[in-house]
């Protein structure tokens, strides 16, 4: 079942932009491609047809029309005929095609996938999730702007079969390379599965946290399904590496962690797309100072933000909502476990200066380096068209 | 389906003037027609309300392309400094506090596919149209309900002043499709969702009446003479619109109904949250929307009938298939509405509505190769009408080929909400039914304002049109391909190429729609009188006058041949010098 | 189809006799050839429309369905709460308001013009018996009761998490019909009032009673589905 990359046509390069990544991602292209020729054959014909009488019986002023035929049966029926045959044949490919996509072989390997407004998660089997990030839009000119979107690791030559499901409203989990996607709901499970290709010899991409290029393919994952005003930044990198890589990383995240770096990660994958810590209000209102000030919440009543405020908040974000913004957090209750949220607080605490800071005060990461980051896109990119 | 003298006591014979003319004085004019129940004055009045919905659908599309010229929300100002598109719109639509960029764009779309769809196509062809020119076609004085087209009108009014007070109100951001949750939960402390849906809700019992009142028309009212099978295509179109739209639409009632519930008393019924189901409002809604779809294409297939056989001077091919096609259309497409759903559903029902799908493609086919076959042998007269034809078989051809690969299952999980979607639908909607109605609006011109435009002009626009609709939509085919999903605000840079290409596009659709703005306005002011034929028609209307007189006709007509026979029968008003018939029947 | 018979004529005064809105002073629209083509024109609109309501109320019947399928606990006990025997005698009041309005039709066509404006009384004092059932045992209890339809639920004894969902379902559906119950009366409310003042209906001329009795059938067609559904199947 390994599936490799292929040479592709020059054709498929356009229509597609990246290869199929699975046999099932190429055997639909196949299909497209062939709905695309029948297509094509029809219309031509039509269209040469169409202009080539046109000019040949234009109107010439005093001469009429001959007389021709007003219908033909049997040409009816042809022309019924023959194209519902070739339509039958699509349609059975098509649902060939379909289950291959759906149905998932035995022993595939299980991700769970979380969606939010707005966010992807993936829950591997041993319980990790990943907590690496990299930025989807770079301009022209290297510098970075926009979101940083979190990185799912499969390992290659392997079925995979995801298992979604939704906290809010529906979203949908597209990754173009394999051609699939499926609605994610909130009061339902649902799921596909692929393939996952062959690493060619001389593919690679960089990895951030060894600072050095590894061997894998990384592919986009958009979301698909209309799901409000970050629905357009609802995406993340599918990254496709050797099993050996697979299970270190697996494993590394499994590992203990130094709290306050597994804050900033969360926060990276997961909250920054409402929450800036450097001041910018955003959907949500920014960490920046947040921790052990005083604020105001929409009911009229003054809450100091310490830990169980905290925790409340991205437990039950609906029981307080801080003023000025709409209540549209959603609950992180299942997602994130007590260590997580120890991380995020310990992260948040760096990131105030209400908050007590440790005696050697170099683990408090200033705002200021973070700037460059975080910053939404309006301020950087200048340069751009 | 010649009629005997129907005008044979010439224009002053009768002391009835035209329809359009009126008591002196702007205010009794205004009231006149404000309480007319002329299915003529109606579907004037239908005209040009369904136009401004196009010109105010087509400046939020307009809005949409702009935002899109960048991948992320930075545009340069002449002036050097980059303010983002986001503000751009926000200065269009005017700015809210703590409105993102995003959202912003969230809401142009929804209103540019809410007006086009609800306010715009739906009506457009059978409201305006089919308003004017059923009765005429069928030799009758009127529809059948008067005073219920009228009240059809004032509903249609109505419906329309809710949705755009919503805009005013700072608009939507669910998407034309309302879907549940989302739909549920934005904008919770707002009305004007609300308003939004009661609008589409209130359009639909517009749609129902006028619907209702075509049916019992054409059963009731044809002219002496005139079989089921001597009536105009176009009168066989609109006649299973009218079908549709009222076996179709009540359930859409019903749905934003509930939805409206929903969203005011939060009764659950599509609320994950409460145990409601998500997928019980999109099988709803799509029950109603896709048969919709057929809605707004079929009375362009009727237009397409009678354009091409008057500018080809041809009997037009196949009558029977295309008047049974459409029927067949009608039947088949409640039956298809699952495949916009492939990606939200169990595969049995997949599979059905994927085998439904492409049965309803061939009822659609043999129309397509009826038409084709009519060129044969014609007597092509090449001006706007008929350029708008051949516009229409190319364009439409292109989004209905593109719907296979919709329609086949293992393709859809790929293309189901990407831009090729989005190149699909504009294809068959803009260049189909779009092009389509502004190809009829040129035919009968003449015949509703008594004046000719002017043809090269026509035919300039006509082409600008044809090429912007092509590079504004084409490019959204690839875009779609390679991986672009629909209602974007923002996008990864790969796209970006194409995406300037398709705004630029856009563009030249506005200058393409103004050159025939001009064109009628100037026609309307200082055109050449029509004559009342034209182009040679054998339909009932152009046996009157042009404009058609306030009761349609001198006496009743009586039907004698039918409504394609040019190698037989020498078009009324006409000199068979400039209409030769051919030597022997 | 019409029926010329004057048997019961009451010889109406001079006044309304000459009045246009008469029966026999009733002409056709103008755009119409014949006045018989008007009525069957009428009842064929008068048809359409009926499906479009029949397809209205299909939509809340197919809700029903699905919910029974997804939670039949919940549909079960839903329906336990309510008691028959007011559904019961809903339908029995609507069941005779059918029949008086059928007969109303009928004198309309022997110019019967008394039994024409008795039946249509007791036709609406059973759809305002039926607004007063529904109301009165049905509908003030239960919202005291806290069944009331969604968030608005509060009933402490439920025994299952969606039964909200069942008074959603129940309060729409009952409640679109008692709309219509009132569409219907209000239509029948102006026939009476058109024949009190003007004897305008008449064996020539009953399309309007007609078509407000076609409407008031369907309400009472609904509710015969509605009934079983709601009350009866547990
Ligand atoms: C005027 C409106 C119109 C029309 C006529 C059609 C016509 C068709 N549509 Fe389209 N469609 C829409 C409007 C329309 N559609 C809209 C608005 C949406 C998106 C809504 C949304 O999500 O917002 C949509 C979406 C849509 C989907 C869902 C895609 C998705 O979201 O995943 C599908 C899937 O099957 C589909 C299929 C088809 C098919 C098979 C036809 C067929 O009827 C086409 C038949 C025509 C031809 C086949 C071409 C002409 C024939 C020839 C040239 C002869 C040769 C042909 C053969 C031999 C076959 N359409
Ligand atoms: C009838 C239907 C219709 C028509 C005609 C159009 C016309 C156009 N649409 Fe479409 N569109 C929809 C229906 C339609 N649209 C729907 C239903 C959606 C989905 C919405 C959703 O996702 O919820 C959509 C979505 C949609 C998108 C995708 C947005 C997204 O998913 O993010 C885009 C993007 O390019 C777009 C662009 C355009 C453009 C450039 C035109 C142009 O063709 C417009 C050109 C028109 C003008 C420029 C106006 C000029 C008019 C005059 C000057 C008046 C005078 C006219 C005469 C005298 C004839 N539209
Ligand atoms: C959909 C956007 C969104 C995402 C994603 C999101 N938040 Fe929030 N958050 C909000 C909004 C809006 C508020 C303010 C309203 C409220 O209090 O609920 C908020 C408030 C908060 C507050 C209280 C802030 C204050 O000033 O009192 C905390 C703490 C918080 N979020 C933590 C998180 C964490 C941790 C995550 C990620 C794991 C996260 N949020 C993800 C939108 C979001
Ligand atoms: Cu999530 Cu769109
Ligand atoms: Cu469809």
């Amino acid at each position: 079942m390994s599936y490799t990359l292929a040479e592709q046509s020059w054709l498929s390069k356009f229509i597609f932009r990246a290869a199929p990544a699975s046999d099932s991602a190429a055997w639909s292209d196949g299909l497209f491609m062939m709905i695309f020729w029948f297509s094509t054959f029809f219309f031509v014909l039509l269209m040469v047809l169409m202009v080539y009488w046109t000019v040949k019986y234009r109107r010439r002023p005093g001469v009429p029309a001959p007389v021709s035929p007003h219908h033909n049966t049997p040409l009816e029926i042809i022309w019924t005929v023959v194209p519902s045959s070739a339509l039958l044949v699509i349609f059975i490919l098509g649902f060939q095609g379909y289950l291959s996509k759906t149905v998932a072989p035995t022993g595939a390997l299980e991700l769970r996938v979380s969606a939010w407004k707005w966010g992807w998660a993936i829950t591997y089997p041993n319980g990790a999730q990943s907590p690496e990030t990299k930025f989807l839009e770079e301009s022209a000119d290297g510098t970075v702007v926009g979101n940083k979107y979190p990185i799912f690791y499969v390992p290659e030559n392997t079925a995979v079969s995801l298992r979604m499901s939704s906290q809010d409203v529906i979203h949908a989990f597209w990754i173009p390379d394999f051609r699939t996607k499926m609605d994610v709901y909130p009061n339902r499970f649902t799921g596909y599965t692929f393939h996952t290709p062959t690493l060619g010899l001389e593919e690679e991409v960089f990895d951030e946290t060894v600072g050095q290029n590894i061997p894998g393919r990384d592919m986009w994952v958009f979301c698909a399904e209309y799901c409000g005003d970050e629905h357009s930044r609802m995406a993340a990198t599918i990254r496709v590496v050797p099993q050996f890589i697979y299970e270190q990383k697996l494993a590394e995240w499994n590992a203990p962690k130094d709290p306050v770096e597994l804050g900033k990660q969360i926060h990276e994958g997961r909250c920054a797309i409402c929450h800036s810590v450097n001041g910018t209000p955003g959907t949500g209102p920014t960490w920046k100072d947040l921790y052990g000030s005083q604020g105001l919440m929409s009911d009229g009543s003054t809450v100091l933000k310490d830990d169980n405020y905290i925790r409340e908040s991205i437990y039950i974000p609906a029981a307080k909502i801080v003023a000025g913004y709409a209540g549209n957090m959603p609950s992180f209750q299942g997602q994130l476990d007590e260590t997580q949220l120890d991380g995020i607080i310990a992260y948040m605490k760096t990131l105030s200066q209400h908050a007590p800071q440790p005696a050697g005060s170099d683990t408090g990461a200033e705002p200021a380096t973070e700037s460059t980051e975080s910053q939404p896109n309006e301020t950087t990119g200048g340069g751009q068209s | 389906m010649s009629t005997i003298d129907a005008t044979h006591t010439g224009p002053h014979g009768h002391h009835e003037g035209s329809y359009l003319d009126g008591p002196a004085g702007f205010w009794s004019r205004i009231a006149q027609w404000a309480v007319t129940v002329d299915h003529k004055k109606i579907g004037v009045m239908y005209l040009f309300a369904v136009l401004f919905m196009f010109f105010l659908g087509g400046v939020a599309a307009l809005a949409v392309r702009l935002e899109l010229l960048d991948p992320v929300r930075d545009v340069v100002q002449p002036d050097g400094t980059s303010v983002t598109t986001g503000y751009i719109l926000q200065s269009i639509f005017g700015a809210t506090d703590g409105v993102s960029g995003n959202e912003i764009y969230n809401r142009a779309f929804t209103l540019h596919g809410a007006i086009m769809v609800f306010m715009f196509i739906v009506p457009s062809i059978p409201a305006s149209l089919g308003n004017f020119f059923l009765p005429i076609m069928l030799g009758a004085k009127d529809v059948a309900f008067p005073r219920l087209n009228l009240l059809s009108w004032y509903i249609y009014v109505f419906g329309s002043i809710f949705g755009v007070l919503s805009i005013l109100m700072g608009g939507v951001d669910t998407g034309w499709t309302f879907y549940t949750p989302y739909s549920l939960t934005t904008d919770a402390d707002h009305w004007r969702v609300v308003l939004m849906v009661l609008a589409a809700f209130i359009l639909g019992f517009s749609s129902i009446l006028t619907g209702m009142n075509f049916i019992v028309t054409v059963h009731k009212l044809r002219a002496p003479g005139m079989g089921w099978f001597d009536m105009p295509l176009f009168i066989w179109a609109i006649y299973a619109t009218s079908i549709i739209q009222v076996l179709a639409t009540p359930v859409i009632g019903i749905t934003l109904l509930l939805l409206i519930f929903e969203r005011i008393f939060r009764i659950g019924i599509f609320d994950p949250a409460m145990g409601g189901d998500p997928v019980l409002y999109q099988h709803f809604f799509w029950f109603y929307s896709h048969p919709v779809v057929y809605v707004m294409i079929l009375p362009a297939m009727g237009i397409i009938s009678e354009l091409l056989a008057v500018h080809c001077r041809k009997h037009i091919f196949g009558y029977r298939a295309i008047a049974f096609s459409s029927l067949g259309i009608a039947a088949v497409s409640f039956l298809v509405w699952g495949h916009h759903m492939f990606t939200a559903m169990g595969e049995l029902a997949a599979m059905l509505f994927s085998a439904l799908t492409f049965l309803v493609a061939i009822p659609t086919a043999i129309k397509v190769f009826n038409w084709i076959a009519t060129l044969y042998k014609g007597s092509i007269a090449l001006n706007t009408p008929m350029l708008y034809t051949l516009a229409f078989l190319f364009l439409f051809s292109i989004g209905g080929l593109t719907g296979l690969p919709l329609g086949a299952l293992a393709t859809d999980l790929h293309l189901h909400d990407s831009y090729f979607v989005v190149a699909h639908f504009h294809y068959v909607m803009m260049g189909g039914t779009v092009i389509a109605f502004v190809g009829g609006i040129h035919h009968w011109w003449p015949k509703m304002f008594g004046r000719m435009y002017n043809e090269k002009v026509g035919m300039l626009g006509c082409v600008i049109v044809f090429i912007g609709f092509n590079v504004t939509f084409f490019t959204q085919f690839i875009l779609g391909t390679q991986g672009m999903p629909r209602r974007y605000a923002n996008y990864v840079d790969e796209f970006q190429l194409l995406h300037q290409i398709s705004t630029v596009g856009s563009w030249l659709l506005l200058v393409g729609f103004l050159v025939h703005l001009f064109n009628f306005i100037h026609s309307l002011l200082a055109g050449p009188k029509a004559p009342p034929n034209p182009w040679g028609g054998l339909t009932l209307e152009w046996e009157t006058e042009s404009p058609p007189i306030e009761h349609n006709f001198h006496h009743e007509p009586i039907v004698k041949h039918g409504p394609y026979d040019f190698d037989t029968v020498v078009p009324p008003h006409c000199d068979p010098k400039d209409f030769p018939l051919p030597d022997k029947a | 189809m019409q029926t010329t018979l004057d048997a019961y004529d009451t010889p109406a005064p001079d006044h309304i006799r000459s009045h246009p809105k008469h029966w026999r002073n009733r002409k056709a629209g103008h755009h119409w050839r014949t006045h018989d083509e008007e009525f069957d024109g009428s009842k064929l609109g008068m048809w359409l429309f009926l499906t479009t309501e029949v397809l209205l109320f299909a939509g809340i019947f197919c809700g029903y369905a699905v919910f029974r399928l997804l939670y039949p606990e919940a549909w079960a006990n839903g329906s336990h709460y309510l008691d028959w025997r007011f559904g019961a005698a809903n339908t029995v009041v609507l069941l005779i308001s059918s029949w008086t309005v059928a007969n109303a039709v009928r004198c309309a066509q022997l110019n019967n013009q008394k039994w024409l404006k008795i039946n249509l009384i007791i036709t609406l004092i059973c759809a305002a018996l039926f607004v007063f059932i529904k109301l009165k045992f049905e509908y003030i209890p239960k919202l005291a009761d806290g069944k009331a339809p969604g968030t608005f639920f509060n009933y402490p004894m439920a025994q299952d998490p969606h039964e909200p969902l069942w008074w959603s379902l129940y309060y729409v559906g009952t409640g679109i019909h008692a709309l219509h119950v009132l569409i219907g009366a209000t239509l029948l409310g102006w026939v009476l009032y058109r024949s009190w003042r003007y004897q305008a209906y008449g064996p020539t001329e009953y399309t309007m009673v007609e078509n407000s009795a076609l409407y008031w059938h369907l309400v009472d067609l609904v509710w015969i589905f509605l009934f079983p559904l709601l009350y009866l199947i547990h």
